[in-house]
């Protein structure tokens, strides 16, 4: 980008969250809130869970804020949390108020505008855009009690989904050659699962063991299913919030898996997860007059 | 026995329709090929994506999933579920390097045995065509 001038913290919008955040909890209306705080390595940022109204002076908001912290709103279930949210994390509370796995009253939406996160690993800040910044059309947060500074218009190219096109068209061959490679190298630490706001299953398929679905040897294709099912149980879910991808340790594009469904549910069902809390989800219901390719 | 390649077939049949069609086929004497392997299950709404992959991963070189016709559901619409799902995971495997023409979902009823023997003949000729799948 070559940018780095436009990424200066936003002190004014910063002091807006910390101002919000301290007086929701000297007022009782929540219990906490979940914000974002500079990690220890002065650069990049970590989620901050405040309790108390002099923590919310650690509060911050700047272009290292990439995590989802919608996610942790599934581990205060019953609590009145408030949480800070960008625009593209409010699809996930969208997603979740859709499941009926958060009640709408118990959180306190504290929307903010999104300049577009770089990469960043530990210790290092890039002023490289993420790639899903690069085509979020998104100027706020879709839904927010709150909105802390202002909305934010970004120049941004529309989602083409160019990569899968691509990947599409290579052989069937070479895909599977790509994929078993990916899947070859993933070690099943499940850090995308955990980090995924639409994966709160309490047990997971693949910690069942009767019947085993993934086995324990270590082995490509226990990785592929693993990684199949994972994507597939988020189909018309996914809200592209693209965290599993950025905490993979051994960088697997799940992007690639994760839009391709994106894409498909799009062009079959007309269908985005996570812009309307009450719309049905394509695999919660059907057209009986629709016509999908086979059968008949 | 010759040693001519034969591709393994997994069937999920829905109890009601299909797999009433496939005894319809048996007990009409019409034969179909023993390349599938034949799994019931109550309603083709039934069949977990989970349990096509995990047959891909196993060894399986075709799945077929196959139910009442849309509109005869015993249990009214499992299989417009069926429909949905499975459109996505075709699309997906096939994306994933398994070729879409591996995973078939067919409908068939209870008085379709012909029907039945046809589907199978030509899902395993197909398969034998298509080839053992590279593991890679």
């Amino acid at each position: 980008m070559g940018q780095g001038a436009r990424f200066e913290m936003d002190m004014e919008l910063i002091q807006q969250i910390r101002d919000k955040a301290r007086k929701l909890l000297e007022e009782g209306v929540v219990e906490g809130v979940i914000g974002y705080e500079r990690a220890t390595d002065g650069l990049t940022s970590r989620p901050l869970f405040a309790y108390n109204p002099p923590a919310t002076e650690r509060l911050i908001f700047d272009e290292t804020c990439a995590h989802n912290l919608v996610k942790y709103l599934l581990d205060k279930k019953g609590k009145k949390m408030a949480v800070v949210v960008k625009p593209c994390d409010s699809r996930a509370i969208n997603l979740l108020l859709n499941e009926g796995q958060i009640e709408r009253d118990k959180v306190f939406i504290i929307g903010v505008g999104c300049p577009g996160m770089v990469e960043t690993n530990w210790n290092h800040k890039s002023e490289t855009l993420q790639v899903k910044c690069r085509s979020c059309q998104l100027s706020k947060p879709l839904v927010y009690d709150f909105l802390a500074g202002q909305e934010i218009e970004r120049q941004t190219e529309e989602e083409t989904y160019s990569d899968i096109a691509e990947a599409e068209a290579e052989s069937l061959t070479t895909r599977r050659e790509f994929w078993m490679e990916q899947f070859g190298r993933c070690i099943r630490c499940y850090a995308c699962r955990q980090v995924c706001p639409g994966c709160y299953c309490p047990v997971c398929f693949a910690e069942r063991l009767e019947p085993l679905w993934v086995g324990i040897r270590i082995a490509p294709e226990e990785n592929e299913m693993w990684q199949t099912i994972r994507s597939f149980h988020l189909a018309g879910r996914c809200i592209g919030c693209n965290e599993c991808e950025r905490v993979c340790p051994v960088d697997i594009p799940l992007s690639l898996l994760n839009r391709k469904l994106e894409k498909d549910v799009k062009e079959l069902f007309a269908f985005q997860a996570g812009l309307d809390p009450e719309e049905q989800p394509p695999f919660a219901t059907f057209k009986k007059e629709e016509k999908l390719e086979f059968g008949e | 026995m010759s040693m001519e390649y034969q591709p393994k077939v997994i069937g999920f049949l829905c109890n009601w329709c299909s797999y009433a069609g496939a005894d319809m086929a048996g007990t009409s004497r019409m034969g179909y090929p023993q390349n599938i392997r034949i799994i019931r299950v109550p309603c083709s709404g039934r069949v977990d994506p989970l349990f096509v992959v995990k047959c891909f991963q196993r060894g399986a070189d075709g799945v077929l999933v196959s139910g009442c016709h849309p509109g005869d559901c015993h249990y009214t619409e499992g299989n417009y579920h069926t429909r949905r799902r499975f459109a996505l995971l075709r699309e997906f495997l096939d994306y994933l390097g398994i070729a879409k023409e591996r995973l078939r979902v067919e409908w068939v009823s209870a008085s379709e045995g012909q029907r039945f023997s046809d589907l199978v003949s030509d899902f395993t000729a197909e398969l034998a065509k298509l080839g053992p799948r590279s593991k890679v």
